[in-house]
């Protein structure tokens, strides 16, 4: 706490340093405590609810101390279409705690991630920032109970990613001309156009 | 070309000639958040030792676009066997040294078949990547250096042309370049398309000393990355662009907002920003020209609302993004209520190829409409998810089936969900749609800003549009009611629809919600029905299965389905037993225990005694115990009556 006071210092008291002084404030504690709120008005001059506000508007800041494992669940709608919210239910059941919440002694937490585009990845997590996918629900439980138990690194065998059939040249015969007539098909025109 | 120009790219040029043209072999790894997501750090790691055992030198990218191949890395010889530049993929890094031994050695097209995916410049013995269906198609105007430089190099950058149209446009008149922009036909590339030049010219015309630019990189619609990879593999770009916005505008300052979820955009920008002021490209009096400009990054902190231009105007400031009514538009009262104009990442990334260039060169490609190239994310289900630049106009099927490839294992398409929650949805059978903003509008749609996502036969349209109206619901900044009360209402409908209690008059609550929503104060409101505007009318007949027969046909609403043992005997069973996280799976009682829900079965019932069976209230529906024993294990439509019909 007072070395995230000594660095907040540093910024300029000026209102449009809000948001660097809560990541600041997040980065140095974990969290924003109702202490690094206190500070934070008191260094850029306004009252305290004009931090409380923006703290608590945006996502990204917590307000309770993180966990030493952090899982972070994808929630982005590539991760949906194929099984997402069933990792999210897997976890949910292993932890024992609903998205958003620590376990009850702060060792796992299972928070809400937004979708960054690893969606290649997708079902995914984020286990400490790191990605882990694309997970089966098989892999999901196996992942679950492994940091349950206390494995905080893991080495997570990627599957090989499968690669596409049609790789090379046959490419005009499978989809049609890159730049012929006729594009205006629907979905069978995959197999109308092939020449 | 003025002198100091001309004397920072032949510095430049220098420092980076050992890469442009290599006198050894250079193997260049691509290092982007999709890479790192495939392990490309750990693979770098373990190159690191081995390019000096092969003399080799090893580089970091940013991104080709393949993000399916990741870890990509392009190996270039400058002679001997593949004399040019060949593209691997992917490579584990347990994989390393016999990658490098293969892709090095003389027979690279049989040795390193494995990892080959086309050679970049034309290399005997090797396919071209131009002939592969996710490449061919493509026209990399903004992608062009892209996975090519260092990103964390500004010399690479210069001696590939960076600031040369900076160069230009310093000696031009503010108004000629508004002009220049504005006959290019650029439009808003986060959706909205309004010409990039109008918009300046409202900023130009602005009364007062003090104005500013912010760039939008607050990229929140899930399955969009056009900006981050943008910012990540060719930064000086997005810096050019806004320094070219504010000749043109006045403004000498500018903030790029950037998304939290975004950490190595972050820093990569910061770090361009800093090596573009040391060499006298931001600041004052920029190539001696008289012009001032400097930029700063705000670091978002996830809204997804902050995406509209005054919410994003708001967090700048440091309050809560909360979007205005309009007017004030921003360049009358924007950012510190200074004249102010907001663009996309990539709309500033355009300005420097036009610049230098011209606007006849930019309308090469695209449509009347929308002319020029535009860079597309593609996932889902996808064979080939990744990011690429295709020309405006080009058929939705072209990118998504021939470059992306369709959906994977045969599965079928089924839909399309394009430019983000707020976009809405469409079928299949719009996958000929050409890429440009008007026919989208005309199904009542959103092209967005470049996010096309893909769903097969196994998504349900439902859960989705329950996804993105929670989604809306959540990132509702709460200052209107229509919006905030209106998905609320939204997303309580569709949850009791997908449990089951859809009800024939919901047709017509949606409807009301949906014209509400629209008199909401700004974009995001009026947005949020978009998602299930589309789901009414284009996937009506399975909204109507799950009001009328209670049954949802692609079987993942949990509140509609239920698993159950079709085979006791299974020995798999066991298996998923010990792996069901609820534990719902157990032998059931010798005695016949008429409580469980199972009981209710009839028939089964007694096939099912001493047997596996399934504690229904305490399944989640998770797929683990059908993944393990497929042929044992079945979801029903709960409100089935009898088991025998499928």
């Amino acid at each position: 706490m007072e070395r995230f006071a000594g660095l907040l210092q540093q910024l300029p008291r000026q209102q449009g340093e809000m948001l660097r002084a809560l990541h600041l404030a997040q980065e140095e504690l974990g969290w924003i405590s109702r202490d690094a709120i206190r500070l934070i008005a008191r260094h850029l001059r306004v009252s305290e609810a004009q931090v409380y506000g923006p703290a608590t508007f945006y996502a990204e800041f917590r307000h309770s101390p993180p966990p030493k494992t952090l899982v972070t669940w994808c929630s982005g709608p590539s991760c949906r279409v194929v099984g997402g919210d069933r990792v999210r239910r897997i976890f949910e059941a292993e932890f024992g705690c609903r998205l958003g919440e620590n376990t009850p002694d702060d060792e796992l937490g299972l928070w809400l991630g937004q979708c960054n585009g690893t969606c290649e990845q997708a079902p995914m997590v984020w286990v400490n920032g790191r990605v882990v996918g694309p997970l089966t629900m098989v892999e999901s439980v196996k992942l679950a109970r492994r940091l349950k138990a206390g494995d905080d690194v893991i080495e997570w065998p990627q599957r090989p990613i499968k690669i596409a059939p049609a790789t090379f040249v046959d490419a005009e015969a499978t989809y049609g001309s890159a730049h012929g007539p006729g594009h205006a098909h629907g979905q069978e025109g995959a197999e109308e156009s092939g020449r | 070309m003025s002198s100091v120009y001309e004397e920072l790219r032949e510095a430049a040029e220098l420092a980076a000639a050992p890469r442009r043209s290599p006198s050894r072999p250079l193997i260049r790894v691509d290092l982007s958040t999709s890479s790192i997501a495939a392990e490309a750090d750990r693979l770098w790691e373990a190159l690191q030792p081995l390019a000096a055992e092969h003399e080799a030198d090893l580089m970091r990218v940013g991104t080709l676009g393949l993000s399916w191949l990741e870890p990509v890395v392009e190996v270039e010889r400058p002679d001997g066997a593949g004399g040019g530049a060949v593209v691997y993929g992917p490579v584990r890094p347990e994989d390393a040294a016999e990658f490098l031994a293969a892709a090095l050695g003389d027979h690279p097209a049989e040795d390193a078949a494995r990892w080959l995916i086309g050679a970049r410049t034309p290399t005997p013995g090797i396919p071209s990547l131009t002939d592969h269906p996710f490449w061919g198609p493509q026209e990399r105007r903004l992608m062009r250096v892209m996975g090519l430089i260092d990103p964390e190099s500004i010399d690479e950058a210069i001696a590939e042309g960076a600031y040369a149209a900076l160069d230009r446009a310093v000696a031009m008149e503010p108004m000629a370049i508004c002009d220049l922009v504005l006959s290019a036909g650029v439009g808003g590339r986060g959706g909205g398309g309004f010409p990039a030049g109008q918009k300046w010219k409202f900023l130009l015309g602005a009364p007062g000393p003090t104005k500013y630019l912010v760039c939008n990189a607050d990229e929140g619609d899930p399955g969009a990355f056009v900006n981050r990879v943008l910012m990540e593999s060719d930064p000086h770009l997005v810096i050019e662009g806004m320094a070219i916005a504010g000749k043109a505008t006045g403004a000498d300052y500018g903030f790029i907002y950037i998304r939290d979820e975004y950490p190595l955009s972050i820093e990569r920008m910061q770090l361009a920003l800093d090596q573009a002021r040391e060499r006298g490209l931001l600041g004052a009096d920029i190539f001696g020209s008289g012009f001032d400009f400097d930029l700063e990054i705000t670091r978002g902190a996830g809204s997804y609302v902050c995406g509209e231009e005054t919410g994003l105007i708001a967090s700048v400031e440091g309050i809560r993004g909360m979007p205005k009514i309009r007017p004030p538009f921003p360049a009358q009262q924007g950012v510190f209520s200074e004249p102010s104009n907001v663009n996309n990442t990539e709309t500033y990334a355009n300005v420097p190829l036009i610049v230098q260039h011209g606007d006849a060169w930019y309308r090469q490609f695209g449509t009347e409409s929308d002319p020029g190239t535009k860079m597309f994310s593609i996932s889902g289900a996808l064979e080939r998810p990744g990011i690429l630049e295709v020309p405006f106009g080009m058929g939705m099927d072209e990118l998504l089936l021939g470059c992306g490839g369709g959906p994977p294992d045969g599965h079928t398409p089924k839909g399309i969900q394009p430019g983000g929650p707020l976009g809405g949805l469409l079928p299949a059978s719009d996958l000929g749609l050409k890429l440009e903003r008007p026919p989208f509008t005309e199904r009542g749609v959103l092209l967005g800003s470049g996010g096309l996502i893909l769903f097969d036969e196994r998504a349900s349209a439902v859960d989705l549009t329950k996804y993105f109206s929670e989604f809306c619901e959540d990132e509702s900044c709460g200052r209107c009611t229509t919006c905030h009360g209106g998905s609320q209402r939204l997303v309580e409908v569709l949850e009791r629809i997908m449990h089951g209690d859809g009800r024939l008059e919901d047709l017509d609550r949606i409807g009301a919600i949906d014209k509400t929503l629209q008199n909401a104060n700004c974009l995001h409101g009026q947005f949020t029905p978009y998602a299930v505007r589309g789901l009414v009318n284009y996937f009506r007949e399975e909204l109507d299965t799950h009001i009328d027969e209670k049954r949802d046909p692609a079987r993942v609403a949990p509140g509609l389905t239920r698993y159950l043992i079709t085979d006791p005997s299974d020995p798999r069973l066991e298996g998923a037993a010990a792996l069901c996280p609820t534990a719902c799976i157990a032998r059931a009682p010798v005695e016949a225990d008429d409580d469980t829900e199972e009981g209710e079965d009839g028939g089964e019932q007694a096939a099912a005694l001493g047997d596996w069976q399934i504690d229904q209230p305490r399944c989640i529906h998770c797929d683990v115990c059908r993944e393990v024993a497929p042929e044992a294990i079945r979801v029903e439509d709960r409100f089935l009556t009898t088991l025998s019909v499928v």
